[in-house]
């Protein structure tokens, strides 16, 4: 399928850089790409700069998105997440912590609205799979460490860890599809 | 170029990978299809669990919002406590200069930058009363926080239907907390009034 969001108009119109195909993908999933950052920065306006960054560059890349990639929904959710992961990692994370601190506040609870269900269904499914894929999983998604970094902290050979997590994915996918 | 990027799909959706090496995935799938759609159904699962952990309500909102609103102020309330560094009644709803007095202690944030931490809610809480804990992936600190009662109340680990008491909140004017160092993951906690369990919250990690 070329968009699993069910847009493939929006998707091929995207890749065939029509600009009003970048503005009503950012309409609809501006909520979600938000949340993708946010939910590794930690900070609002630092979430914002990384949406804006991530797609401006993939504006600016000719054939970065093709419908071949997929739904253009997940291209665009990976692209700002992976902008928002090499922005953490590169800030100084002492600096990035007084920065979060210092931001304008923002409320909590507003910010944490996810669906208990949904929620529920991703602790579900990720405690079902067995701990040596679950753990690099978990560490791959929310510590956002790279696969060498989880290969040193797990003491695991590096291809292990590699068809760990891209089984761990699969079976956390197919269980979330299926739940 | 890559061969095909197989096992570095999940990597590459997951953010396991560093700029060059996404780079590659993406030369190599702009002209090799099978890898182009194996990118994309990781791409899929990684949304889908983006979509599973929630979605913030309003990004623009956000900014608009009162400062030091209770709810920002329960991390930085946490984090200071952590350290035991000031005394947390000076705290309330001065988010600023606590922020202030964390940026001048290294140690305080070389700890907090290295402490991710969760949350989960007690509940039912009685009369208006809201109360939770943050507590760090691998279990070794938590905080319970109860909001809305100056009343010392009991907190006990929940496990194999017996309760094990931990401690007893502490008064810090509007707020009651308690930090509890620990060697190991909680996955059940009680707020308790006297013998009677009031609130429970239950922890992932």
């Amino acid at each position: 399928m070329a968009d699993g969001d069910g847009n493939r108009d929006l998707a091929t119109a995207f890749a065939a850089r029509e600009r009003w195909a970048f503005e009503e993908a950012y309409r609809q999933f501006a909520g979600l790409l938000y949340a993708a950052a946010y939910n590794v920065l930690g900070e609002a306006e630092d979430a914002r700069d990384a949406v804006h960054d991530a797609l401006a560059r993939v504006w600016r890349s000719p054939g970065a998105y093709t419908p071949a990639r997929g739904a253009l929904k997940s291209f665009l959710t990976v692209c700002v997440r992976n902008e928002a992961i090499t922005r953490a990692r590169s800030q100084n994370r002492r600096t990035r912590l007084a920065v979060r601190l210092a931001a304008e506040p923002v409320e909590y609870e507003e910010l944490r609205i996810g669906d208990p269900i949904e929620s529920d269904r991703l602790r579900i499914a990720l405690a079902a799979l067995p701990e040596e894929i679950r753990r690099p999983l978990e560490l791959a998604y929310y510590d956002q460490m790279t696969h060498v970094e989880i290969a040193r902290a797990l003491d695991a050979p590096l291809g292990t860890i590699k068809s760990r997590i891209a089984n761990g994915l699969r079976r956390l996918g197919a269980a979330m599809r299926h739940a | 170029m890559i061969e095909h990027v197989g096992d570095d799909a999940a990597l590459y959706a997951l953010g396991a990978l560093d700029d060059a090496q996404r780079d590659a995935c993406d030369l190599h799938a702009s002209a090799c299809p099978a890898c182009a759609v194996l990118l994309g159904q990781a791409c899929d699962d990684v949304t889908a669990m983006v979509e599973a952990d929630g979605v913030p309500a309003a990004p623009l909102r956000a900014k608009t919002l009162p400062r030091a609103g209770l709810g920002a102020f329960w991390p930085a309330l946490a984090a200071v406590i952590l350290v035991a560094l000031l005394p947390a009644s000076l705290l309330y709803r001065q988010n600023a200069s606590v922020t202030a007095q964390l940026a001048q202690e290294d140690a305080m944030v070389a700890r907090l930058a290295s402490s991710d931490h969760r949350t989960a809610k007690f509940g039912p809480m009685p009369g208006g009363h809201s109360a939770r804990v943050m507590y760090g992936p691998t279990g070794s600190w938590y905080v319970v926080m109860v909001k809305g009662t100056r009343k010392p109340m009991q907190v006990a680990w929940m496990h194999d239907g017996e309760k094990t008491m931990l401690g007893t909140t502490r008064s810090l004017g509007e707020v009651a907390m308690l930090y509890l160092p620990q060697s190991h993951r909680m996955e059940k906690l009680a707020l308790m009034d006297g013998n009677e369990v009031v609130a429970e919250a239950n922890l992932a990690y």
